[in-house]
């Protein structure tokens, strides 16, 4: 990572890209830019970037192609970029292997807040998984199937700590109905949303200081589920 | 119409006749005389004739003259015949015999004409009176085919339509499979109107041959679907050209209304961005915190604007879908909330959703659309540090949802009037908004088969709305819960 770290940004949007690098420079990072698909993809070979922000609807190649191209042979994380209203895009780049996305037009803080998390998640994913995932009061212990809430501990079925664990696991990265749905009640079920409301909802009431403001279990509209640890 | 058949049954049967027939009157010979056996043989052909065609009529009527010959007319058990007027009695057998058989032979015939022809008559009314009304190609081809299919026995039948009017080639096929057709088509007939060619059936029917009858009602068939086809599209051509000019109209109507919205938070962002480029005033910080929110709010309300024109475009065009999956209502409303908590500041907002309502079958996105949008509406319109109130019950089987205010109450003549495009009551310079807020919410909630609608409160006003729970024939799911 050679101490900053390496920042791609694939729009055609001339005057997003200049905004962003000029934000993003002054924001300590190393930025390249690219406007188009291809050119992207091969920057991203020549320079391996330690995030890619990509936006959606490129002139030359689809974005969501673009993703799975990129997850050919890297596992940069990737931040999509799209407009309002094409949650399916969004579900396909997630799908695709995109690790998070952000609405247009969006603050810079959320996107240097999200810019934080994936290199955190990179870095993670480097090493191990840890073992004991802690957010704020909330501590999940993976090995010993405990979690406690403020040093108590909370009794959750076998589904709920399953649920947990997953979007746990992927702390601050989106996950989308179908993907959750799979892992946790199998491919058979990757339709059946109903579960993962009725069983977010019951580890909401368990866990959430405030389940109708939830902190650590948020609902991405739409697209699926996050799990943050701040 | 039973000819000449080419099975020999007839024949044998027609053969088999006269010889009942010669045996009955050979045992009868003692009391008949011979010109009533003529007589009685003429039975036998005439039969054959009206049941196995006219060539087994003439080959009983020869038969019947050989056996008459033969047993009756002396000398007997010889083809001699030695007397005039026995030679004479035979020959007219013969003759009124045959004559005969052809005469009923024809009858027979043009019965069994007139009965095809009145078959052709009712498959052609029958196809007439399905193709009548309707407009799309897909449905007309598909009626055609099927009428194809059964008239003509035929195993497939395709319909293959040339790209017209921007509208790009298509092919139909009954019984509808995509497996590969191994054999050319048995039969093709072209499409053709006085316009050109539309395109062509095919059908595939194996062993028999196309009679003349069938191919002249094929043909007819043809034409009836070519005009059905070009009727079509050419009330699609009006429609589209309907359309076109309807959302020109409203093209219109949206960008002289939206034009002046999208100048506002444009005239401020301008306004409060160049301040802060500007050298000469050096802004302290809270003036330049100020100035800032001022560029954020108003972005943020540029953008629900563009949000909402995208939406009523596609109101418009007919293409709102909603993508519907089992959700938490109280989830997408406190959401909601969350994001217009900046907005809200002002009011004070209280929520009584519960949680443990059953799922409600919504598109996620587009519900907190409403929520938004009838927030926004609340909050232009209730003076600050009134109370807005969103609430919801469960009635049979639908959800209902209240969102009200205690802002000023809206004359009845209004209220239904309120969810038209474009639609206000107060002047536009006074209020902001595009007019289209509502209208949406309408929309939005009706492509999910509820309904909306407002009404004045003792003190206040309020929206209501309700969402089915039955969504493709199911009720809201339950879950077993499981023990910890």
């Amino acid at each position: 990572m050679n101490g900053r770290p390496h920042i791609l940004v694939i729009d055609d949007e001339l005057q997003i890209l200049r905004a962003l690098r000029t934000i993003l420079t002054q924001k300590q990072f190393r930025v390249t830019t690219a406007a188009r698909g291809e050119e992207g993809l091969a920057l991203a070979a020549a320079n391996p970037p330690d995030v890619v922000i990509l936006d959606l609807t490129l002139p030359d190649v689809d974005g969501i192609k673009v993703c799975a191209r990129l997850r050919e042979w890297t596992h940069v994380p990737i931040i999509v970029l799209s407009v309002r209203d094409s949650e399916r895009d969004k579900v396909a780049a997630l799908d695709q292997g995109a690790d998070d996305y952000l609405t247009k037009p969006f603050g810079i803080e959320e996107l240097l807040a999200r810019i934080r998390v994936a290199l955190r998640h990179s870095a993670q994913t480097q090493g191990a998984t840890e073992p004991v995932i802690t957010a704020g009061e909330l501590l999940i212990d993976l090995p010993r199937h405990v979690v406690t809430l403020a040093g108590e501990e909370v009794k959750l079925t076998a589904t709920e700590f399953k649920l947990l664990a997953y979007l746990a696991t992927n702390t601050g990265r989106v996950l989308t109905h179908q993907s959750i749905l799979s892992h946790v009640w199998g491919p058979a079920e990757a339709d059946h949303v109903e579960y993962l409301r009725v069983y977010v909802r019951q580890l909401r009431k368990k866990l959430e200081p405030d389940p109708d403001r939830p902190r650590y279990l948020v609902t991405e509209p739409g697209i699926g589920y996050r799990f943050l640890a701040e | 119409m039973r000819h000449l058949s080419s099975s020999p049954w007839p024949y044998v049967k027609a053969v088999a006749a006269i010889g009942c027939t010669t045996a009955v009157l050979y045992l009868l010979r003692g009391s008949l005389a011979s010109p009533i056996i003529a007589l009685l043989y003429l039975l036998p052909v005439v039969l054959s004739t009206r049941s196995w065609g006219l060539g087994a009529g003439i080959v009983a009527a020869f038969c019947a003259f050989l056996s008459f010959n033969f047993f009756f007319i002396p000398p007997f058990y010889t083809f001699v015949v030695h007397e005039t007027q026995d030679f004479l009695a035979l020959v007219v057998f013969l003759v009124v015999a045959v004559i005969i058989s052809q005469l009923v032979g024809r009858a027979q015939s043009s019965l069994a004409e007139a009965q095809a022809r009145e078959r052709e008559a009712t498959h052609l009314y029958e196809l007439s009176t399905a193709l009548v009304g309707l407009r799309r190609q897909e449905t007309i081809a598909h009626k055609v085919a099927e009428h194809v299919r059964q008239v003509f026995q035929a195993e497939v039948v395709q319909i293959a339509l040339t790209e017209a009017a921007g509208k790009p080639a298509v092919t139909f096929r009954v019984p509808n499979s995509e497996l590969p057709l191994n054999a050319p088509a048995s039969h093709t007939i072209p499409l053709v109107t006085a316009r050109g060619h539309l395109g062509e059936i095919r059908l595939w029917r194996p062993v028999q041959p196309f009679r003349p009858a069938e191919e002249r009602l094929l043909q007819t068939f043809a034409s009836q679907a070519a005009l059905a086809l070009e009727y079509g599209l050419l009330a699609e051509v009006e429609t589209r050209a309907k359309i076109l000019e309807e959302s020109d109209r409203l093209k219109s109507a949206i960008l002289s209304s939206v034009s002046h919205e999208l100048r506002s938070p444009l005239v401020t962002i301008k306004a409060a961005a160049s301040s802060l480029l500007g050298e000469e005033a050096a802004w302290d910080s809270s003036a330049r915190e100020d100035l800032l929110v001022a560029i954020d709010i108003e972005a943020d309300h540029l953008n629900l604007l563009v949000g909402n024109l995208l939406d009523m475009s596609r109101i418009e065009a007919g293409a709102l879908h909603p993508k519907r999956q089992w959700d938490v209502l109280a989830e997408i409303v406190w959401e909601v909330a969350g994001r217009m908590r900046r907005l809200s500041e002002q009011h004070h907002l209280t929520i009584d959703v519960s949680e443990d309502l059953p799922l409600v079958p919504v598109d996620h996105v587009q519900i907190s659309q409403v929520f938004a949008n009838l927030l926004s509406n609340c909050l232009k319109y209730a003076p600050p540090a009134t109370t807005i109130h969103i609430a919801a019950w469960v009635e049979g089987d639908q959800v209902q949802v209240q969102v009200s205010n205690q802002g000023p109450p809206v004359p009845e003549e209004h209220l239904e009037r309120i969810f038209d495009k474009f639609y206000r009551i107060t002047l536009a310079d006074q209020v902001t908004g595009t007019g289209l807020g509502l209208s949406i919410c309408k929309g939005i909630i009706e492509a999910h088969g509820g309904r909306i609608w407002a009404e004045n409160l003792l003190q206040g006003f309020a929206f209501h709305f309700t969402l089915p729970l039955v969504w493709e024939q199911r009720r809201s799911p339950q879950l077993p819960i499981e023990e910890a």
